[in-house]
């Protein structure tokens, strides 16, 4: 069984995403080591505000997101998705899709989908993320993530919840630039965002 | 620039930029001479700072500006509107639907109250009900362009992509010269596999407007693809009489450009993608990846 841990990093870009946009849905990449079947969340590359059930601009960030992560001596751990709607936290057919496209990439990958409510919520020291594993030719929802030490997901550390509550406050989802953003503007590097790399490790 | 040329502005891009709106706002809101003798702006930027309220939560501030709105307007059909719009950001739809349903009774031509009762469907999830209500509504103003617009959104949403794209042909017939729609048509086509259509249209993109790098990516990406597709079909010997349309297919390779074409667009593509990502100093990883990108 695979084992995911998530980074502070990780994780608040993944809510900072979805902050920006809270009228549309949003999806990206997770980043992470590997080891053996332990992977490590590091990091997330934020793909699409706009038209995420189209598939070629995708098709392109995904290519170019698999040859930067090998740069770095990492693999796409995974995919996240926030929906439009904060009461949708299952995958919808694109998303369960999209997800699928990533385990030709890493067979191991998981799927994310952001519950917004949860987040609202503060609830109980879990993240507002609900992870799902492919099995049995289909995305299975793993409700107890997050909840035990020394479970299949788990936190890097509690920071990761209280560094993303702190940056949604002060609205740092400002600095968070997608590859939507980059075709927009080519000077925006999606595929770091460095600048909000540094304010996430300060805050 | 003042707060209120600046919210004037925002007005009319129609940008949704609620913290904004709420932070100009705050010291003309705190001192309301400001405000009444401002002209007759006063009562757009109170409607424009009421719906900013609504986006970001704040409630109570939207309701004491519908008093303000209300008392000035008692009768106003525009301000009943707003009532539903915080009946809805307060979580009650029954009372939203109520309000709206009795503007359009008295006059059925209310564009506004109609698109609302759409949205509210929208808000509590009911996507097909949306849709048929949205369909409803385009037959009596088929030349509302984002009315279909919204509709392909609908669509999308519900994976019913053939919809989408004769909503975005609708829209193409009203507005022939935006490419951003040509853009969206050309996305719709790729991802239901017709390269055929997807390729004219990044095409339509690029003509219609300079150094665009999304239709620059569409371009390349397709014209690959379809010459990949060429190349394999006439290596598995599928020409001789038939038409070469292979069964994993959903276009015909016969209506797409001769190879010396594509492989031309392919080129100028890479060129152009390559000479605006180095005018625009794009950051190292960016430029590093479209290289890579490039030479797949």
């Amino acid at each position: 069984m695979s084992e995911y841990t998530l980074s502070s990093q990780a994780y608040a870009k993944a809510i900072l995403h979805s902050a920006k946009y809270p009228w549309a849905a949003v999806h990206g990449l997770f980043l992470g080591e590997k080891n053996g079947s332990k992977f490590r969340l590091t990091d997330a590359v934020p793909l699409a505000h706009n038209w995420t059930q189209l598939t070629p601009m995708f098709d392109v960030a995904l290519q170019q997101v698999q040859q930067y992560a090998s740069s770095k001596n990492l693999v796409i751990a995974g995919y996240y998705v926030a929906y439009e709607n904060p009461d949708t936290t299952q995958l919808s057919a694109s998303g369960a899709l999209f997800a699928k496209s990533i385990l030709a990439i890493n067979p191991e990958a998981a799927a994310f989908v952001v519950d917004a409510k949860r987040f609202k919520a503060r609830e109980d020291g879990r993240p507002a993320l609900v992870p799902f594993v492919y099995a049995g030719e289909q995305w299975k929802e793993q409700p107890k993530a997050f909840g035990d030490a020394k479970g299949q997901f788990v936190l890097e550390n509690n920071q990761a919840l209280t560094t993303a509550r702190i940056l949604v406050e002060e609205r740092a989802e400002i600095g968070i630039f997608d590859f939507d953003d980059h075709l927009d503007d080519v000077s925006l590097d999606w595929l770091q965002n460095n600048v909000l790399n540094e304010r996430i490790r300060t805050a | 620039m003042s707060s209120l040329a600046l919210l004037a502005e925002i007005r009319q891009s129609s940008e949704r930029r609620p913290y904004e709106v709420l932070k100009l706002a705050e010291p003309l809101l705190n001192s309301s001479n400001q405000l009444t003798s401002a002209t007759d702006d006063a009562w757009l930027v109170y409607e424009q700072v009421f719906l900013s309220a609504l986006d970001e939560g704040q409630i109570d501030l939207a309701k004491a500006l519908l008093h303000i709105l209300h008392s000035r307007f008692p009768s106003s059909q525009r301000v009943k509107r707003l009532y539903g719009l915080v009946n809805e950001a307060a979580g009650h739809p029954d009372e939203s639907h109520k309000l709206y349903s009795e503007v359009v009774d008295k006059d059925p031509t209310n564009v506004l109250a109609l698109k609302r009762i759409i949205a509210l469907l929208k808000a509590e999830g009911k996507m097909a009900l949306a849709a048929n209500e949205l369909v409803g509504y385009l037959d009596t103003h088929g030349n509302d362009f984002e009315a279909w617009l919204e509709l392909s959104h609908i669509y999308l949403g519900l994976h019913m992509y053939r919809q989408a794209a004769f909503c975005l042909e609708e829209v193409i017939l009203q507005q022939p010269a935006n490419h951003y729609f040509h853009l969206c048509y050309a996305e719709i086509n790729y991802s239901m596999g017709l390269l055929d259509i997807a390729l004219k249209e990044y095409l339509r993109v690029i003509e219609l407007s300079t150094d665009n790098v999304r239709g620059f990516y569409g371009v390349k990406l397709t014209a690959d693809r379809i010459i990949e597709l060429l190349s394999s079909s006439t290596r598995s010997g599928s020409g001789g009489g038939k038409s070469r349309r292979d069964a994993q297919m959903s276009f015909s390779l016969d209506n797409v450009p001769q190879m010396p074409v594509l492989e031309k667009l392919s080129q100028l593509a890479t060129e152009r993608l390559v000479a605006t990502y180095s005018a625009n100093k794009a950051a190292s990883a960016p430029t590093k990846a479209l290289e890579d990108w490039l030479k797949q």
